[in-house]
């Protein structure tokens, strides 16, 4: 991966990005075959500009990172490098002005992104995004409705995943603002996971919480990589986040640990 | 069935706005409701009245054709015309009946006209001047006035234009007089010429043709002739004094007995349409009436009498547009106000899936559910109410209408009709129809809410809860989830 520098702008400097990861930095053609199979995501030369936006002034570009499953990843930059405008073109909520982002296999450009993102992807942000009118239950029902999800008791579902990320069965009436902002990012998280998806998208999802409940949060992240083999990428500041993932993506340099 | 339950549950989190959404379509329902109830119960009436004023057409004088080449200044051109006028071809009770025979025509009915002379009874002097040339009995040239009395036959009760209009009021009338009015030789006459004469009901006059022969009439009724229709008020006896009245029937008898005696006949056709008129009067010629003859319709009457009706259908219309236009204005505003509000929720739901379509269906189906609600009570309460406000708006017509039956009943005789009115359209096509004319009764007015009214309503409700929803489904589909999610965080 190379970095190239257009011109001395700083605005556009920091949209043309020399993207490094540390493990992957020193690993030949051969094993990125051998890995090819399991890579769930790959961004090829994305790039993004808005379309209100001069025609070299880039959110995003030039972009291309493959993420496999059974993997966490971090996803590291600084403000305004492109870390949200990155998160919407994989989360199937924007789409590439240039290059294409592939899931399992398939272009996002031929995909029904509704579809995608309610049956392929789980988001969770940072802000929680939770239906403050709706119990924990109700939200995490909710997704289940949108996914179509044909099951006969879907509160029984909703409160097992409740209880899976680690809230009290207690809590599945509760209206969502009742409950801390910990317990409101495990709910987000037992909502994008009503419909099993294959890949778990986060925005800052520790953003607001303390130090414990990060951990906690976090926890919860590494057993859905490594013990239920699904890939999560986690958009983040936080250097705690960074050091409990198996691979940080920087958007000014790859890392690879 | 996801789209039917979130709507659901979005109408119950925002009862406020939702109760306030169902009062404005209320409203509109309500106020729908009685408007259309009463258009379409003006149109009903408008349709009524003009069918109370049967289609009618009757063959008058083409005054313009006659007077093409007159001129009143030289004694040849009075002469002229007046030989014009003698030669005009009259048509008779055959070439009536031939022109009845016509497609266009649903009934028919006439009064047939002779002169005779006293036998039994003396003729009432009378100061007007009966040398006048009849032009109103068109049909033939008998010279009824040089005789004592006019004898006047009515085809049905149909044809008798003066009762109908109150010219002539029965006075006295035998109880069984319109059973057998019009079958036999029977005769109304005038209370002066009773008075005169010493005449009372079911008495019996001999009447004699200039050539001796004599016919006896009993006498079922005696009429008046109202003061106020008189054009010669100032003579001792009204002008219909020495006008004997009796059924068609009877006077083709009598020129069965007499080819002498010449009778007038003035016809009168019920048409299916006035926009066939034309044609009519076309096939008329066709059938040898004398171009010196037109048809003439009672088009312009009918349409005078239902003015105040079609300034209230009108009116009506007005209103509903009026209100459909402010309800849908505040159904707008209230629809955008709704989207701003949910914009976040909205954004939620486009993140976590939920297509722009289903999420469109979902908010028009909140609108449209409570609309239905409110559309339905809305109905109930107009349907309670239009009946009233019709009533009151159309009083007037109501009273003119009852006043007119009344009058018409009473110049009959009616307190002496045994209450029986028979519908004179069972009569249609028979010449010797003997029903009495009908017009409609409005004691009140039926302004129900029907299946009709109940389907406009609910067209136009949810025409109107679309066409307002149709700001927050363009916003909807402009709506960038991460765009608002970014301004909620």
């Amino acid at each position: 991966m190379t970095y190239k520098k257009k011109n001395s702008d700083i605005s556009k400097e920091r949209l043309e990005m020399n993207v490094s990861s540390k493990k992957v930095k020193e690993q030949d053609r051969e094993d990125k075959k051998k890995d090819a199979k399991n890579i769930i995501l790959s961004i090829q030369n994305a790039s993004y500009r808005y379309s209100d936006a001069d025609e070299d002034d880039y959110a995003l570009k030039n972009v291309s990172f493959d993420f496999e499953s059974g993997k966490i990843y971090a996803i590291r930059g600084r403000s305004g490098t492109g870390k949200t405008t990155l998160l919407s073109l994989i989360s199937g909520l924007e789409r590439c002005t240039e290059g294409e982002i592939v899931f399992n296999g398939k272009s996002l450009k031929e995909m029904n992104l509704d579809k995608y993102r309610n049956s392929d992807i789980g988001i969770v942000f940072q802000s929680y995004n939770l239906l403050p009118f709706m119990t924990a239950s109700e939200n995490i029902i909710l997704s289940m409705d949108a996914n179509g999800l044909k099951i006969k008791n879907k509160k029984e579902k909703a409160i097992e995943l409740m209880e899976k990320v680690g809230l009290k069965e207690a809590y599945k009436d509760r209206k969502v603002l009742r409950l801390s902002g910990g317990e409101q990012q495990r709910v987000a998280i037992a909502r994008s996971l009503s419909y099993n998806p294959k890949m778990i998208i986060a925005d800052e999802p520790t953003g607001n919480l303390d130090k414990q409940t990060e951990t906690e949060i976090l926890e919860i992240f590494k057993k859905l990589a490594h013990e239920e083999n699904k890939c999560v990428i986690i958009v983040t500041h936080s250097q705690n986040v960074c050091d409990a993932v198996d691979v940080v993506y920087d958007l000014k340099k790859v890392q690879e640990r | 069935m996801f789209i039917l339950k979130n709507a659901w549950i979005s109408i119950k989190r925002n009862k406020g706005r939702n109760i306030l959404i169902g009062i404005i379509i209320l409203i509109i329902a309500c106020a729908c409701t009685v408007t259309l109830a009463i258009k379409n119960t003006a149109v009903d009436l408008i349709d009524s009245y003009k069918s109370a004023y049967d289609k009618e057409v009757t063959i008058g004088f083409n005054r313009e054709n006659m007077m093409k080449d007159f001129d009143p200044s030289q004694q040849e051109g009075r002469e002229s015309a007046r030989e014009k006028f003698d030669n005009i071809a009259s048509y008779t009770i055959s070439d009536v009946t031939k022109f009845a025979d016509s497609k266009y025509i649903e009934s028919y009915y006439y009064t047939y006209s002779v002169g005779l002379n006293g036998n039994t009874i003396e003729k009432a002097e009378i100061e007007s001047n009966n040398d006048m040339p009849n032009f109103g009995n068109h049909g033939g040239k008998a010279n009824v006035s040089s005789t004592d009395f006019t004898l006047t036959g009515y085809s049905s009760q149909d044809a008798m234009s003066e009762f109908i209009s109150g010219a002539y009021t029965m006075s006295e009338i035998a109880d069984n007089a319109w059973d057998i009015a019009f079958n036999g030789n029977y005769v109304f006459i005038n209370e002066e010429l009773a008075s005169y004469n010493d005449l009372k009901l079911n008495d019996k006059i001999k009447l004699e043709d200039e050539d001796g022969n004599t016919y006896e009439f009993e006498i079922l009724g005696i009429f008046k002739e109202n003061e106020e229709d008189s054009s010669e008020s100032m003579s001792m006896f009204s002008n219909s004094v020495n006008t004997i009245i009796t059924n068609a029937d009877a006077i083709v008898n009598l020129t069965e007995k007499n080819e002498n005696l010449k009778a007038s006949i003035s016809p009168t056709f019920i048409i299916d349409s006035y926009d066939n008129v034309e044609k009519l009067q076309a096939e008329f010629y066709e059938k040898g009436l004398d171009e010196n003859f037109i048809l003439q319709t009672n088009e312009e009457l009918a349409e005078s009498g239902v003015s105040s009706v079609k300034n209230i259908d009108s009116f009506a219309t007005t209103f509903l547009v009026i209100t459909l236009l402010i309800g849908g204005i505040v159904l707008f505003v209230i629809n955008m106000i709704n989207i701003r509000e949910r914009k976040y929720e909205i954004g939620v739901l486009r993140t976590i899936g939920i297509s722009k379509l289903k999420l469109t269906m979902q908010f028009v189906s909140e609108l449209v559910i409570v609309a239905f609600v409110a559309l339905l009570v809305g109905a109930g309460i107009g349907a309670v109410s239009s009946k009233g406000i019709s009533n009151s708006l159309l009083a007037n017509e109501i009273e003119s209408s009852n006043e007119r039956t009344e009058e018409i009943g009473k110049n009959f005789g009616g307190a002496k009709m045994n209450g029986e009115m028979p519908n004179r359209g069972g009569d249609r096509g028979n010449m010797h129809g003997k029903g009495m004319p009908v017009v409609q009764v409005y004691d009140s007015i039926d302004a129900v809410v029907d299946v009709k009214v109940l389907l406009e309503l609910l067209g136009i409700g949810l025409t109107l809860v679309l066409v307002s929803s149709i700001a927050s489904m363009v916003s909807i589909q402009r709506f960038s989830p991460l765009t608002i999610l970014k301004e909620r965080s």
